[in-house]
């Protein structure tokens, strides 16, 4: 009655005694059938290895929500996982984050569902209509169209454990802040100013790293919803001080640094950069980012990498004062009316200036350049830099000839990796630099855990620091005993660099763009 | 040890549990009501529950209608009161799902949608997609927190129901996460606790739905009612026998052996695909026992083909069903039939209550698949599962705050608390044995697939009850491996399966005396129904030696037997 055996796997799997105190690694080899599920495997443990290790488990059909775990980094539900799709030998099994271990793999799920509590998961309607019991309330299948892929949560928590902005039990997490929104946008609700008070004050700690909807197993886009939480918000004018400053600097400057626009090519100060109006053709469009426009300490950024395109021979040029925020931020800080009025305005000067391709510094304005109308519509040549200089590294156009001496882990910025799936190209400039020793944060890739910078919240935060995602990530890179973390992002470098502050380590660790460790082995 | 006091409480937090957890709340906000669950509420199996909810909600359909299917379904062992009862609540529940959130799917001019189900005359089952207990119970779960006079005791092991007196008094529990021990007081308990059909190895339940309610009502002298029909359902997905909803072919779905035929055109020739579940289940078997079944390293199956449904369809009405067999089953049905065969999948039988839920213990209620009214006589109508659990957990509900409004708290003696502490931490946590759990928890499950299945003989089911009285005896020789208290799933593994042997010691009794085929209950050696002899409910009582059956007469109001034809 059984199938083949089709390899043996061996299971790493995080242990905690509760009685003893005793943690460590209990490694247990598992035959592997087609169709065992990781869930399969821990029975298989239990019942024939090792009796006394402790999970969670039940319906095995990935609808109850029990037994989420972290395999090899990444949150998902043992049941739903087939061992064979994860192509490997060894698999580490480890607890969810965020939530206290009370056994093994068990956490305890109080903290997350004390979330959920806090918002009101019922019809809100009036009491008149709800005593009615004669009939339905009427809704079109179009109207449940508008809510049902929301309605689908099963609340396994492994969103919450997986969110950077979780480690503030201030945040109601994706799960409770989805479920809000999913009734919000269920016509048959009446609930709408009850339903925006409990979130208020703590949406805005959401970073849109998009982990919770990547790891989502019923496809969830707990991101997006967040974003029409926001919104509403936005729309009622029930935002905080620091969200409101972003917002009108934003709408006053055309970008988020209360900056005046006829300012934004000091950082090109010398290098005789082409803007446009004077130019309106180049073979790159390079488009800066308010960020490194701006900000004294990220200036330099954008300095490399103009001397690299001078270097390359490459025909470049900005958009000068015509550069307006990209809108990203303002996006997904849910103010939709601005992020168009910027969009627009970027969009009109697109199309005035001849390009074969755009080059962003910041992965946010990557971002929105590609997945978010009005710019998706124009379907942009758009390029990061790291794939720009990955591609002429590449072809040996350029050689980094000093070496350069430490230990380096990179960070990887949640707009380039988690939502455009650009992880190697960072990593393959690193590896070019002789000398540099590339390390792999314990989550990284996929599971790269946010700086904390996302949504605007680079400017508005105000959390104490330990509860600042920007300092668990450069506690994690301390755990490695690295002397500088590269990023690819100048919002990462502002958060991650507060941290090192934060955390008094500047005699320890370091934060550099990509474009920083390059120029100093070139 | 700290002791627990509460008018009511509630054991079980699935359809059943929330809904009377919500009707006793509603009764008085005065009450106080403990929900206790070794698992938190919406991990509760109900969450499984796939097709629909049956209610009669538009004019071409009738209660009477509606009850004739039941009883008829139920191969007229069902007490028809209660079914009249039954099939008059339903749509009121339906509609109050509705209120609460529950996002039904819908007509085009946005009313509440049904689709067929088997053994229906009418497209009765109202559903959301293909996850309608899912849907079901987070519309409840949302509804109950919002009672302040509800408190949950989320991952709550139920131990042992205590009574005196003939009355229910309270209970003992452990809490998962310290292991301690503990005392609950209560005025009414209310059991909904599921069903028992993890006894068997092939089976569409959850893992941890393992009949506790049934055997601490049981041990405490509540009598067990019509154990012996266990429905077998007709889509089990090989090699899980993760459940494949009957709405599959409610939609169209074909079942179809290894010659491409669709074979029920030879058992149930005007239903077809949608007869009823026992009728389907023994169509299957015999293909599968006469070798026109498809093989395969997981053992034989049949074909169930969705394919001409076509993919939009199949993502609107169906979209778990094709998510779960893609990563469960290793097919797109789209693309590919499903493998399934049949599965245990619900207890017809359970704690023996009355149209009110009242059980012959006072003070205790049973509602939901742990309970036997008897809404499903000898074999249940798909759909009628959740609709029982929110009628009969609601009465559940009001009945206990009833009984809870108009009495006091009974005290009782420490010295049940006391040996029930023994019992767990010495004589299961602390046995020193040389069984080990699992071996014995497969065997059990081994034994009940092979010999207590959907064909039955009076041989076999003379030795499976020999075997698992044997195994009862090993089971006094356990050893739980891991000693601590906080969550220890070893220790509640054990504690489970001294429930499940107990409940398959009672299912195998029932069925060896049963000497007659009705329903889900097929006997080789008596293949025909019997109605002079057994037109009767079988009671089992607990006792040192065994179970003790003794008979009731079935209730019928306007419905008798006839012969049973799809």
């Amino acid at each position: 009655m059984n199938g083949e055996v089709v390899k043996v796997v061996e299971f790493r799997i995080r242990r905690y005694d509760p009685n003893t105190g005793k943690k460590y690694i209990a490694t247990y080899k598992v035959p592997i059938r087609k169709g065992t599920t990781i869930l399969d495997a821990l029975n298989y443990i239990k019942d024939n290895l090792d009796e006394t290790l402790s999970f969670r488990h039940s319906c095995r059909m990935g609808i109850c929500g029990s037994c989420g775990v972290n395999v090899n980094g990444k949150p998902m539900l043992a049941c739903y996982t087939q061992v064979l799709d994860l192509n490997a030998d060894t698999l580490t099994i480890e607890p969810l984050s965020n939530m206290p271990v009370v056994k093994d793999l068990v956490v305890d799920i109080q903290p997350f569902f004390q979330t959920v509590k806090k918002i009101k998961t019922v019809l809100i309607k009036p009491a008149e209509a709800l005593k009615k019991t004669d009939g339905e309330f009427i809704q079109s299948p179009e109207d449940l169209k508008k809510y049902w892929d929301l309605s689908l949560c099963t609340k396994c928590s492994i969103c919450y454990s997986a969110c950077p902005a979780a480690i503030d039990e201030k945040f109601l997490g994706p799960s409770a802040l989805t479920a809000n929104y999913r009734f919000i946008a269920d016509s048959r609700d009446e609930g709408l100013d009850e339903r925006l008070k409990p979130m208020a004050d703590n949406v805005w700690l959401c970073t849109s790293c998009n982990s919770c909807t990547l790891f989502c197993p019923k496809l969830v886009n707990c991101s997006e919803s967040i974003v029409e939480d926001r919104s509403l918000l936005v729309e009622m004018g029930a935002i905080p001080r620091t969200v409101k400053d972003v917002l009108e600097s934003v709408m006053k400057y055309h970008n988020p640094m209360g900056t005046h626009q006829s300012k934004r090519m000091g950082w090109a100060e010398g290098l005789n950069v082409k803007t446009f109006p004077n130019v309106t053709k180049a073979e790159i469009l390079y488009f800066v980012c308010c960020s490194t426009a701006y900000d004294i300490r990220n200036r330099e950024i954008a300095r490399t990498m103009a001397s690299l395109f001078d270097k390359l021979g490459v025909d470049y040029a900005t958009l000068g004062e015509e550069e307006w925020c990209c809108g990203d931020h303002i996006l997904r800080m849910g103010e939709k009316g601005l992020f168009e009025m910027l969009a627009e305005h970027n969009v009109s000067v697109f199309q005035k200036f001849k390009a074969d391709r755009i080059v962003t510094l910041s992965p946010h304005c990557y971002n929105t350049f590609k997945n978010d109308k009005p710019y998706k519509d124009l379907a942009l040549n758009v390029q990061h830099y790291t794939q720009f200089l990955a591609e002429a590294i590449g072809k040996g156009k350029i050689k980094p000839s000093k070496p350069f001496k430490g230990r380096v882990a990179y960070h990887d910025p949640c707009f380039l990796g988690k939502r455009n799936q650009i992880y190697d190209e960072p990593r393959q400039i690193l590896q070019s630099i002789n000398g540099l020793e590339l390390v792999e944060m314990k989550r990284a890739r996929e599971s790269s855990f946010c700086c904390g910078g996302g949504a605007g919240r680079v400017w508005t935060e105000e959390a104490e620091p330990e509860k600042r995602p920007c300092v668990d990530r450069i506690k994690e890179a301390l755990e490695l005993e690295v002397d500088t973390v590269a990023v690819a992002c100048p919002f990462c470098v502002t958060t991650l660099e507060d941290a090192v502050k934060v955390l008094d380590v500047e005699n320890k660790i370091a934060v550099k763009d990509l474009l920083e460790i390059l120029k100093e082995a070139l | 040890m700290e002791k627990y006091v509460h008018d009511i409480v509630i054991v079980g937090a699935g359809l059943a549990g929330l809904r009377a957890a919500v009707a006793a709340a509603e009764f008085g906000e005065k009450l106080d009501i403990a929900v206790i669950s070794k698992l938190h509420p919406i991990r509760s199996h109900s969450v499984c529950a796939q097709g629909g909810t049956a209610a009669v909600m538009r004019e071409k359909d009738s209660f009477d209608l509606h009850a004739w299917d039941t009883v008829k379904g139920a191969d007229f062992l069902a007490d028809q009161d209660v079914v009249e009862f039954f099939v008059r609540q339903a749509p009121k529940e339906i509609v109050k799902m509705e209120h609460w959130g529950c996002p039904w799917s819908r007509t085009p001019d946005g009313k509440i949608d049904q689709r067929p189900f088997g053994g229906h005359t009418y497209p009765r089952a109202c559903f959301a997609a293909d996850m309608t207990g899912f849907h079901e119970m987070h519309a409840l779960y949302g509804k109950a927190i919002t009672y302040d006079n509800v408190r949950f005791y989320d991952e709550w092991f139920a131990t042992s129901l205590i009574v005196e007196d003939n009355s229910a008094v309270g209970l003992t529990a452990i809490e998962l996460k310290t292991g301690e021990i503990h005392v609950f007081q209560a005025k009414s308990v209310i059991m909904a606790t599921g069903g028992h059909e993890r006894i068997y190895e092939f089976t569409t339940f959850s893992h941890t739905t393992t009949g506790d309610g049934m055997a601490m009502a049981y041990r405490a002298g509540a009598p067990l009612m019509d154990m012996e029909f266990v429905q077998f359902h007709p889509t089990g997905l090989v090699p899980s026998g993760v459940l494949i909803t009957e709405g599959a072919r409610g939609e169209g779905g074909y079942l179809i052996n290894v010659n491409g035929e669709r074979f029920l055109k030879r058992y149930a020739p005007e239903k077809m695909e949608l007869a009823p579940r026992d009728v389907i289940s023994r169509a299957e078997q015999t293909e599968i026992l006469e070798g026109r079944a498809f093989t395969s390293p997981y053992g034989p199956y049949i074909a169930l083909d969705l394919r001409h449904l076509g993919e939009e369809k199949i993502n609107e009405r169906l979209p778990l069903i094709r998510d779960v067999a893609i990563k469960l089953g290793g097919v797109d049905p789209v693309k590919e039939p499903i493998p399934i065969r049949p599965a245990a999948h619900y207890s017809m039988g359970g704690i023996k209550a009355n149209i009110k839920t009242e059980t012959p213990i006072r003070g205790l209620y049973a509602a939901g698949e742990c309970s036997c009214l008897s809404v499903h006589g000898a074999n249940r109508l798909g759909t009628n599962s959740t609709a029982e659990c929110l009628v009969f957990g609601a009465v559940a509900g009001e009945e206990a705050a009833k009984h809870a409004t108009s009495t006091s708290f009974h005290e009782f003696s420490q010295e049940k608390v006391l040996a029930e502490e023994k019992r767990v931490f010495d004589g299961i946590l602390g046995s020193e044995g040389s069984e080990r759990v699992p071996q014995l928890r497969d065997e059990m499950r081994r034994l009940m697939n092979t010999k207590v299945w959907i064909f039955r003989k009076g041989d076999d089911l003379e030795s499976a009850l020999k075997e698992v009285r044997e195994l009862e005896k090993r089971f006094k020789n356990i050893k739980v491996e891991d000693k601590g208290r906080a969550f220890n799933t070893g220790f509640t593994a054990a504690l489970q399966l001294d429930f499940m042997l107990d409940l398959a010691e009672v299912t195998i009794m029932c069925a060896l005396a049963r000497t007659e085929s009705r329903g889900a209950h097929s006997r080789l050696d008596y293949p025909k129904r019997d109605d002079e002899k057994w037109l009767v409910h079988t009671l089992a009582y607990y006792t040192a030696e065994g179970p003790r059956l003794e008979y009731v007469p079935v209730t019928i109001t306007k419905w008798q037997p006839t012969a049973r034809k799809y």
